[in-house]
């Protein structure tokens, strides 16, 4: 399917002339681009290039010395972590970064947590938060009450479990990773460490979907079912994905806009064919041969 | 064979997600219940009774190896929340305890002060003033216990988020030798005594103890002096028999009491006015309220470990960078593991102090020797595991036990007294390498183990 | 107003009489090289094999022991030295069979309870066979006091200051200039890479015990010099690890500066707040210090500043 077929949304992400430093090394220079709802945006260019770096960025990890970043609309610049996880952003990594003492159920729950908020807050936060005086008191009683109904695992807190294991068990039914469900991430190949990976982000419901090398070291056979679930993800429910591969055939393929990175600048912007007729990113690819040697000819 | 999922299936979430996986380990653990709860008491009373046992083995029993035991599955489990799940080593147990202690101590005391005045003579008078009424109930004295360390456990947990990994351990170290030295120099914790030592006054449960002109309760309509009745749990009191009183003695209720020691006969016509007594829990009802805190602090050990607390913790533990971009706050949860392990420490400490020792030294007792002793627990016994931490608990306290059992064998081989206790730490020393060198990942890999083998027994596959 | 400014800078108005205070200083920082060198030797296993080595502390016990139960025994100093570093060279190789080699790849916490274990072990072990009442070592420092403008200066702490330094020398070349301390160097860097180039871990190992078995037995007889040989100077060495995290577990400069501070901060501490606290605050200062230090500068005194990856 073309490009243009395809209706795409608002803009979602607007990342504004961000520049990265560590120390006097520039990671990433004067970077611009946006993503847009319902998108699958990938970020390519050679190795260390600076995309895992933009990716870190974005999700609040690093912390840019210029530049803003605009995601739904507001602005921002400094985030931890967390709170980017808070305002809808999951990611996967391009070294698995499971929990690996944890089963593979205990991992994709792990990304309903955000959710999880405990019953006792839920209702304060529905009912209490916007009475006065009342919400510095009731708070603390509230978040107590959620911890003591946790630690008997009871009633509405047992309910809450039932629900986001629910919610889980579409995850994994999606993904189709039902039997390993009990086996502890640790043991399980390669391929299905990323498949759960995934899964884990997909738990948050996430807005904003970053992958980071999907598919790196996975043989033809995962490479062709992870597609066929970043596709699934994104025409059934709509995801917007940033996704950073190195598999050109694949980029090319699935996504509907392309960013290339070289020394941390942007060299090109634009569709997979524009880019792929790109002549600065043909020699970023192909190293370009120096002035000097031509000389010499 | 026997020991199988087959035919075990769940319809529901809710079930699916219960502690236990199998029938059988529910089985199990309902039968390891009853036979501590009522087996092992109700069988060393009949032991004793059967004149098959003396009475001091049994109290050595409970009073030197139950109770310590008990003690220590407590502070291992508290432990292994803050190492074990959310991977945070710490190692300032020992001191985190001895805050439970004193706490309770305190609580139990009403939050004596001093003051301190001249008296006519020109000399100083110290007097005590408690600010609070005393709280005999136990069970109030253990949450109290581990509600204050609960909140030291959180001071000190701040510069977790900063500091991983062995730099935090040693941080730790900074909690264990600051509190300790407070353990002894700051002497209102210890109500002034010059010993700094502290020692609980009796606790009592739906108690009742009554002293004076009492007919209540005796058909013949005698006059008694001293009525105990319902649960003694812990210290001791020592009462005295009050004048006109021809005699005393009526345990009501649950036979909790002893006072074999106070009256030389039980003659009820003997007057015993002016003579003094004191009055204090049997071994037995010491072992049921410990076991009983402890199975209630598992239970809530498991429901939080198996639910989001618990994967937040693990989730922190297994990769701090990853859990943080899934929208866990580190710094919370990682001070929510230091409040809820301390917590449980705290209630360890308590239960040292209330029903192991009844009185103690805080340096002595809460040195980082203990902080070590614990540690070894939960890292022989599994990290990650509740059935480690009481597995591992039961290794390190019962092998000096043992040890020490076997000690008249190498006595008399070495006369020497001090080389038997040097080859005591030696063989303690060699066989905790030896362990970390054969399972590193403690007893409840083991227990894993020999349960996935009888899963397939008699079939190899 | 008055008494709590008066507290809060108490440890700098002991200077007010300035030979005291300078006395005050001079045992600090004697203190903070006994630290130094208990530290020294952990850093050297650290680096090695990121074992993180509880027992080094124990093992500066150990060979002082060794070295005070040969002099006891009537053997002459200078065989004795030699005797004890023979028997810190064994221990290294015999740590190295019996259990480093069983404990490869396990994780750090794992090696750090074997270290515990390992200490718990080896000061048994030395008492069983010394016997464990306190010992004086005598190794020829001269002992007495010597007063330039008027400050006492203990012959023993010039001695400790001297051998703490010429150590430091002998280490930095034996790391920088031999090949072994190439081997070593790129052990620390990165243990797979070495072994790929043709490094003997094992062999790396037993060095790196021995070398710190060496470290130990100049910090042990410093100690013993001063205070005697006995059980609580595996205790005092504890002291060695806030000096670690002031200083950072990989630097060696660390160690010693963090050493330096240590010691110092503490007395100064001791003798200025002390006697308002109820005394004996050295227990634990020293720790506070290089907790609050830790949690404004995670990195340590010469760490670089920590770039996280994911």
């Amino acid at each position: 399917m073309s490009a243009t077929e395809r209706q795409f949304g608002d803009v979602l992400l607007k990342v504004d002339n961000i520049t990265l430093r560590f120390g006097g090394v520039k990671a990433i220079t004067d970077v611009s681009f946006e993503i847009r709802e319902k998108q699958i945006f990938a970020i390519i260019g050679p190795n260390g290039a600076g995309k895992t770096s933009m990716l870190n960025v974005i999700n609040g990890f690093y912390h840019p010395q210029e530049g803003t970043i605009t995601y739904k609309g507001n602005p921002r610049q400094q985030m931890k972590p967390h709170e980017a996880a808070e305002t809808g952003i999951a990611r996967t990594f391009q070294n698995v970064a499971l929990f690996r003492g944890m089963s593979t159920l205990d991992n994709v729950m792990t990304g309903r947590l955000l959710k999880m908020s405990g019953p006792a807050l839920r209702y304060y936060h529905q009912k209490l938060a916007n009475l006065p005086v009342i919400n510095y008191l009731t708070y603390p009683a509230m978040w107590f009450g959620d911890l003591i109904l946790d630690s008997l695992y009871w009633g509405p807190y047992q309910r809450e479990e039932v629900k986001h294991r629910k919610a889980a068990e579409e995850v994994i039914d999606f993904l189709e990773i039902q039997s390993i469900r009990r086996t502890p991430v640790g043991r399980l190949p390669y391929g299905l460490q990323k498949r759960v990976e995934l899964g884990r982000a997909l738990a948050m419901e996430p807005d904003l979907l970053l992958l980071d090398e999907p598919m790196a070291g996975m043989n033809l056979e995962e490479k062709e079912d992870m597609c066929r679930f970043i596709i699934d993800l994104n025409h059934e429910f709509g995801t917007t994905m940033a996704l950073i591969e190195h598999d050109m055939g694949v980029v090319m393929d699935i996504s509907d806009q392309v960013v290339v990175l070289n020394y941390g600048r942007k060299i090109a912007d634009g569709t997979p064919n524009e880019v792929q007729a790109d002549q600065d990113v043909i020699d970023a690819y192909l190293g370009v041969a120096h002035e000097a040697d031509l000389e010499e000819k | 064979m026997f020991y199988r999922e087959a035919g075990q299936f769940y319809t529901t979430y809710a079930k699916d997600q219960g502690i236990f996986q199998l029938k059988q380990d529910k089985y199990g653990l309902w039968g390891l219940l009853f036979f501590a709860f009522l087996v092992v008491p109700i069988g060393l009373y009949l032991l004793v009774q059967g004149g098959v046992m003396a009475g001091t083995t049994k109290d050595y029993l409970y009073n030197s190896i139950l109770l310590l035991l008990l003690v220590n599955c407590m502070a291992a489990m508290g432990l292994n929340i803050l190492t074990g799940y959310c991977g945070q080593i710490s190692l300032g147990t020992a001191a985190f305890m001895g805050v439970g202690a004193f706490t309770a101590y305190k609580f139990s005391t009403g939050m004596n002060y001093r003051v301190q005045k001249e008296d006519n003579a020109g000399e100083l008078v110290s007097t005590l003033v408690p600010i609070l009424p005393q709280i005999d109930n136990p069970i109030a004295l253990i949450l109290l216990a581990g509600a204050v360390t609960a909140i030291v456990g959180v001071l000190f947990g701040l510069p977790s988020l900063r500091i991983k990994g062995f730099y935090l351990a040693v941080a730790t170290l900074a909690a264990q030798f600051f509190l300790v030295w407070c353990f002894s120099r700051v002497e209102w914790l210890y109500d002034y005594t010059s010993s700094s030592t502290i020692q609980i006054p009796l606790l009592k449960v739906l108690s009742f103890i009554e002293t004076g002109t009492i007919t209540f309760g005796m058909p013949d309509g005698s006059t008694k002096a001293v009525s105990v009745s319902g649960f003694l749990v812990a210290g001791s009191e020592t009462l005295k028999v009050p004048d006109g009183a021809k005699t005393i003695v009526s345990a009501s209720g649950f036979i909790l009491t002893d006072f074999s020691k106070a009256l030389s006969s039980p003659d009820a016509s003997r007057a015993v006015t002016g003579e003094t007594f004191r009055i204090y829990p049997v071994p037995e009802t010491k072992y049921i309220f410990s076991l009983a805190i402890v199975v209630v602090f598992a239970f809530i050990m498991k429901n939080l470990v198996r639910g989001r607390i618990g994967r937040a913790w693990m989730a922190i533990r297994d990769m701090d960078i990853a859990a943080q971009l899934i929208g866990i706050r580190p710094l919370a949860t990682k001070l929510l593991a230091f409040a809820v392990s301390s917590f449980f420490c705290g209630v360890a400490g308590a239960m040292l102090l209330i029903f192991y020792l009844g009185a103690l030294e805080g340096a002595e007792a809460f040195n980082i020797n203990e902080s070590f002793s614990i540690l070894f627990m939960v890292i022989i016994g599994g990290l990650g595991s509740i059935t480690g931490s009481f597995l591992g608990a039961a290794f390190i306290t019962l092998t000096p036990i043992i040890l020490i059992n076997v000690q008249p064998a190498i006595s008399d081989v070495f006369q020497d007294k001090a080389l038997v206790e040097h080859i005591q730490f030696m063989v303690f020393g060699a066989l905790i390498i030896l362990f970390l060198i054969m399972e590193p990942l403690g007893l409840s890999r083991l227990w894993q183990i020999a349960k996935e083998k009888l899963r397939q027994w008699p079939f190899p596959y | 107003m008055g008494e709590i400014l008066e507290f809060i800078f108490a440890p700098i108005l002991i200077f007010e009489s300035w030979r005291f205070g300078m006395e005050v200083v001079i045992s600090g920082l004697l203190a903070g090289v006994m630290y130094s060198l208990v530290a020294l030797g952990f850093v050297l296993i650290y680096k090695a094999s990121g074992m993180f080595n509880f027992a080094q502390g124990v093992l500066v016990l150990f060979a002082a022991l060794n070295l005070a139960g040969f002099i006891g025994l009537g053997v002459p100093i200078p065989l004795a030295i030699i005797l004890t570093i023979g028997i810190m060279i064994l221990f290294a190789i015999v740590v190295e069979y019996l259990i480093l080699r069983h404990l490869v790849n396990q994780e750090q916490i794992i090696l750090f309870m074997a270290t515990i274990g390992l200490a718990f072990f080896l000061s048994a072990f030395g008492e069983t066979i010394w016997g464990s009442e306190v010992k004086k070592l005598d190794v020829g420092i001269p002992q007495g006091r010597f007063e330039p403008f008027g400050i006492q200066i203990q012959y023993l702490e010039l001695t400790a200051g001297a051998v703490a330094a010429a150590l430091v020398i002998c280490l930095a070349i034996f790391f920088n200039k031999t090949k072994i301390g190439r081997a070593l160097r790129a052990v620390a860097d990165d243990h797979q890479a070495a072994l790929s180039v043709g490094i003997n871990l094992r062999t790396i190992w037993i060095i790196v015990w021995a070398v710190s078995g060496i470290v130990a037995l100049v910090a042990g007889t410093m100690w013993g010099a001063k205070s005697g040989v006995q059980f609580s100077l595996s205790e005092i060495a504890l002291k060695a690890l806030p000096v670690l995290i002031l200083g950072g577990f990989e630097s060696i400069p660390g160690a010693i500066i963090g050493g330096l501070i240590i010691g110092l901060g503490e007395k100064l501490a001791e003798v200025g707040w002390g006697p308002y606290v109820g005394g004996a605050i050295e227990d634990w200062f020293a720790y506070i210090l290089a907790m609050v230090f830790l949690v404004f500068r995670p990195q340590g005194l010469f760490g670089e500043k920590i770039i996280e990856r994911v």
